[in-house]
């Protein structure tokens, strides 16, 4: 059997890349490490609300099993010596819970999640385009130029000179402008932070925060959607989507090198040994790993090495998963339905900036900040920030301690847990520097510049080597961007 | 008395004077209005301890526009710039010592590390190619970016038509010096330490950034803009201090016509019918004219100088929000002798140059940390400069000045403290100590003193929140978004009103492009009526 394209790395964003590149009548064959695809969705995330929905319609995503819940809570913010605050679908509604905070914020938050929501719909539409060519040549580029500036034209202008503002600013500062209260910043600002290692105060982390929201429904409280049976669910679906469509997948495949010919891609060879061959790979895998590891030297080039080294991949994003002998019950909620979304524990701007502080010098912050989701009898922890190679353990401990002095009792009713480090997340995904976003996603690594200049249009060094996962434009996260982006320009060459 | 200008320029900051200076020589009737009894504002030398003469605020000179001194004749009118040889960090039991001398400086750094050394020279190639790419920024007008229309991206144009005709080489270390921080830049350069450290440093200084914060990378290339400048030397100190660079100026604007008066304090800016039509003083005097050109701050200039209700609620509240954050303090030290240093004794070519106190990159974001919440640096960055050993006029014979630019001191304190004596003392205790730490004699040196924190610097410069460049230079504030969204090009909602201080692009520094590029876009607009 002979390949049209090998996708290497069978992650969400390679399954999508693989049923789409299928769907056009390629034969692609899927080679994924580990004994499933999915990823990092396998077992590891919980929310998958910045799908886009194009995709979902387009794979079918539905007819092929995947049913997404929305609870009409999108996140919980719990407070240090303060009752919750909610946060809802309906800004609204969030409004009125904020007006026994502040009457300021109150009044501000509808505004405020307009005007996130305003800004993250261009963001949502440069997610969509292969990000333009920067060099002198780039005048043939005018397609990506011109959807550029359609979707910019579509702002006011007052909007589009707060987006030129907006996206360089510290997250801590763009809240501050809309907010008095600290909890409520905090708690609006984080997402900035999530999976990043940039505190708050860090320029840019209202870009991460505004992408966060982009192309779903998110706005200022950040998306919130479930696959009713999991994720691995979602995988799934695109998995069966990708097979229907006529993709092979294997699994427990293991790809040590790409194979160059004559300056051309000519397929893979597995760490078995073994070599397929095929004249397009498309990598779902991390750009450092696949430039600096899986590039012979020789194609690569010192210089592109050189560079391709200094991909920033600071993993800072631990995960701790609780199976609980009963329902957890926290402080100050009354209603169940309260907890059905994410549980934020990031009670002050300052209170989250101490705990990268921590992380800056090596260290992990006895206060960390928490992105919590219950299912199943179980809780699944997000915690910033975690060093590289922290001892579990203390992350599991520390986690719960901290669960603790919102949810009293809730660390007798852990029955089980699983930690996963940066350097376990590293280990079990082959991701450089555990990093889950597989770069990091600050402003000098965004857009067309994402992973690094010149590289940005998935296409990488070598005639027919491409990137479709999270390392490449739009980035991290379920949203399956990159993958879509990918497989475009691939059937475009 | 009424009389009747052309322009009135408010304030006598080197910004002010220039663009007095530009406008006088287009032959417009010009005056210059300065709070104060000195001219200079933040470029200033003052006599405050008898017989020794501080260059109070700011001391070194890097990018003054080589334009400017063309123009104006400045080195007529007494400019001169006298060479600052080198960096010396002092460590503890070590140094590291970087000079203008290339070929000292690599043998320096062959003691830290060889690929360091070897890196070094590419590093600086590259720095100077980028430099010179970026030099045309500096005298643009920024567009509005809220507008499609072609003419609002013009002054992009020539500048993104330079970029793609860039090797990709420079293209990619232009986005990483416009987007990363200092510390992750060096990091793909450099191994050492206190090098990377030293060097971070200039990207930090009047910032509330960190070196690990984003955006911070920028400013490296500062270090290399003025000394590419060639004919005419950029990068050093001013005979008879930052002053001098202010005096000169004056004198040529005085030479070209316009008036200067000093001792001379706006209370308002007079506006009818939705125009500036003068001033008043708080004198109570009334000046008419034209326009007015104000090189004071956004915060002075539009809430304090102009009646509430004369700008539209949007612009006001934009203005509000504009940040200033003073983060640096200063304190001027006159001395009996020269310090010495434990870890390179004597009284060396060592001194000649910038004593930077920046060991390790921790040290710098430990210092940042402290002033984040809200405290002024335990162990701070200090950039300290003897302008006595080049210019021994500044002081009595046998004696110096040492002028220590200090990081960070923010302004809002925590816990509601406030900059009192008591404060102020601590935080002279605490650069004394910190400079004792290395050259121990130092405290017996001191036979004066001027400590200034970024009150002191709001109080007597005039600079608010303490902000040495008159508003942060972070992204979001810079380009067309300085200092307002859309009204970057040194107009404002008030016809006739402009801004030409370091609040306009390019910013602050000792660089006299905002008040020339405002008294050009200002003649421009004048001939095109
Ligand atoms: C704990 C956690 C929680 C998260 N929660 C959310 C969330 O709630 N919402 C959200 O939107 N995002 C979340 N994310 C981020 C998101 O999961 C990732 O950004 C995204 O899933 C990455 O998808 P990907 O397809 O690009 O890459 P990955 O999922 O990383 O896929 C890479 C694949 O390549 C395979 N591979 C690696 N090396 C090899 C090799 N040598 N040969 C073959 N295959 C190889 C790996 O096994 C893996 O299957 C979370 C991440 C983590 C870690
Ligand atoms: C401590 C310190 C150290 C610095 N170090 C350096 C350095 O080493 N190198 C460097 O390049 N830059 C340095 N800077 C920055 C640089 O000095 C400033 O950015 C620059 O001098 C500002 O010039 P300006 O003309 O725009 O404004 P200013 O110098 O602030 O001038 C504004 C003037 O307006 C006057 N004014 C204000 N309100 C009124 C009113 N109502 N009526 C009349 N007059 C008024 C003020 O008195 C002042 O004279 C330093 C600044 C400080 C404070």
């Amino acid at each position: 059997m002979s390949y049209d394209a090998i996708v290497a790395g069978g992650g969400h964003n390679g399954l999508v890349c693989a049923a789409l590149l299928a769907r056009a009548g390629r034969r692609v064959l899927v080679v994924e490490r580990r004994e499933r695809t999915g990823g990092i969705l396998d077992g590891v995330v919980s929310t998958v609300g910045r799908l886009r929905p194009a995709l979902v319609a387009e794979l079918e995503l539905e007819r092929h099993g995947l049913e997404l819940a929305r609870p009409p809570i999108r996140m919980l913010a719990l407070r240090e010596g303060g009752a919750p605050v909610a946060f809802w679908a309906d800004p609204g509604r969030t409004a009125e819970g904020l007006a026994a905070v502040s009457g300021a914020d109150a009044t501000a938050y509808p505004r405020f999640d307009a005007h996130v929501r305003v800004l993250a719909r261009f963001l949502g539409e440069l997610a969509e385009i292969t990000p333009p060519r920067l060099d002198a040549g780039a005048l043939g580029d005018w397609q990506a130029g011109l959807r550029l500036a359609r979707a910019y034209r579509r702002l006011d202008s007052r909007s589009a000179r707060e987006l030129t503002r907006a996206l360089p600013m510290a997250a801590a500062d763009f809240v501050g402008e809309w907010f008095a209260t600290d909890a409520v910043r905090a708690a609006l600002a984080a997402r900035g932070s999530l999976f990043t290692a940039m505190g708050p105060w860090s320029a840019g982390t209202t870009a991460v925060l505004l992408a966060d929201s982009a192309g779903n429904d998110g706005g200022a409280a950040g998306q919130t959607a479930f696959a009713t049976s999991g994720p691995a669910a979602l995988a799934a679906a695109i998995e069966s989507a990708a097979t229907a469509a006529g993709a092979t997948i294997r699994t427990r495949a293991e790809v040590a090198r790409v194979l160059v010919r004559g300056g051309r891609v000519h397929g893979v060879a597995l760490a078995s040994g073994e070599e397929i061959e095929a004249p397009v790979v498309a990598c779902g895998v991390d750009p450092k790993t696949v430039l600096t590891r899986w590039l012979d030297p020789e194609e690569a080039g010192p210089r592109l090495r050189w560079r391709a080294g200094n991909i920033r991949t600071p993993g800072a994003t631990a995960v701790v998963d609780l199976r609980l002998s009963g329902p957890p019950a926290f402080s100050g909620v009354d209603d169940p339905q309260l907890l059905a979304g994410r549980i934020v524990v990031a009670p002050g701007i300052d209170h989250v900036e101490r705990a990268f502080d921590c992380w800056k010098y090596g260290g992990l912050s006895e206060r960390p900040y928490l992105e919590a989701t219950i299912s199943d009898g179980s809780m699944h922890v997000l915690a910033q920030w975690v060093p590289h190679d922290a001892d579990p353990d203390a992350v599991g401990d520390l986690v719960v301690a901290e669960l603790e002095r919102h949810a009293p009792g809730i660390g007798s009713s852990v029955a089980d847990r699983r930690v996963l480090t940066p350097a376990l997340i590293e280990r079990d995904f082959g991701l450089s520097g555990g990093h889950v976003y597989h770069a990091e996603p600050g402003l000098d690594q965004f857009f067309a510049w994402r992973p690094v200049l010149g590289l940005a249009r998935y296409r990488l060094a070598v005639p027919g080597l491409y990137l479709c996962g999270s390392g490449a434009h739009p980035g991290g996260g379920v949203t399956g961007g990159p993958g879509q982006n990918a497989a475009r320009e691939i059937l475009a060459d | 008395m009424q009389e009747r200008y052309d322009a009135i320029v408010i304030g006598g900051g080197h910004n002010g004077l220039v663009c007095a200076a530009y406008l006088a020589r287009a032959g417009l009737r010009v005056v210059v209005l300065e709070r104060r009894d000195v001219l200079g504002g933040a470029a200033v030398t003052e006599e405050i301890v008898p017989g020794f003469r501080f260059s109070v605020a700011s001391y070194v000179v890097s990018l003054l526009r080589p334009e400017i001194v063309r123009d104006l004749e400045l080195p007529r009118h007494g400019l001169a710039i006298l060479p600052l040889d080198g960096t010396f960090t002092p460590l503890e039991g070590d140094h590291l010592w970087r000079l203008n001398d290339h070929g000292r400086t690599v043998r320096e750094l062959r003691r830290w590390s060889l690929t360091d050394a070897e890196a070094y020279e590419e590093y600086g190639i590259l720095m100077a190619q980028m430099a010179r790419f970026i030099k045309p920024i500096l005298s643009a007008v920024p567009g509005d970016q809220g507008r499609i229309r072609p003419a609002e991206w013009v002054s992009l144009a020539p500048l993104a038509r330079r970029f793609a005709g860039l090797p990709r080489r420079q293209r990619d270390t232009f986005i990483q010096l416009m987007t990363m921080s200092a510390a992750d830049f060096l990091d793909q350069w450099f191994e050492t330490d206190p090098l990377k450290a030293t060097m971070a440093a200039s990207g930090i200084i009047g910032t509330f950034q960190g070196v690990r914060s984003p955006g911070t990378a920028y400013v490296l290339l500062h270090h290399y803009m003025g000394e590419i400048d060639g004919a005419f030397r950029a990068w050093g100190i001013p005979r008879g201090g930052t002053g001098g660079v202010s005096l000169a100026i004056a004198s040529a604007a005085r030479a070209q016509g316009a008036e200067i008066r000093t001792e001379a304090p706006v209370a308002a800016i007079d506006v009818r019918g939705g125009r500036a039509v003068g001033v008043t003083l708080r004198s109570g005097e009334t000046i008419e004219a034209d326009a007015v050109l104000s090189s004071a701050d956004p915060r002075v200039t539009f809430l304090d100088l102009l009646e509430p209700g004369v700008l539209d609620g949007q612009f006001a509240a934009d203005v509000r929000r504009y940040r200033f954050r003073g983060s640096s303090g200063k304190v001027n030290l006159a001395l009996d002798g020269l310090p010495e240093f434990t870890c390179l004794p004597g009284r060396g070519e060592h001194l000649r140059g910038a004593i930077s106190f920046s060991p390790s990159v921790d040290y710098m974001e430990r210092a940042y940390d402290d002033a984040k919440y809200g405290r002024f640096s335990r162990r701070p960055y200090i950039d300290a400069i003897i302008p006595t050993l080049v210019d021994p006029a500044m002081a009595p014979p046998g004696k110096h000045v040492m002028s220590c630019f200090v990081q960070y001191a923010p302004y809002h304190l925590a816990d509601g403290g406030a900059w009192d004596d008591a404060h102020r003392q601590a935080f002279r205790d605490t650069v004394v100590d910190t400079l004792a730490e290395r050259a121990p004699n130092i405290r017996d040196l001191i036979v004066g003193e001027q400590v200034l924190s970024p009150l002191d610097i709001e109080q007597r410069i005039g600079l608010s929140e303490g902000n040495i460049f008159q508003g942060e230079l972070s992204l979001e504030q810079l380009f067309f978004n300085r200092p307002v969204p859309g009204w970057a090009r040194y107009r404002t909602p008030v016809h006739g009103l402009w801004m030409c201080g370091s609040a306009a692009h390019p910013g602050g520094g000792l660089m006299g492009a905002p008040g020339r590029i405002a008294a050009l876009e200002h003649l421009r607009s004048r001939s095109s009526r």
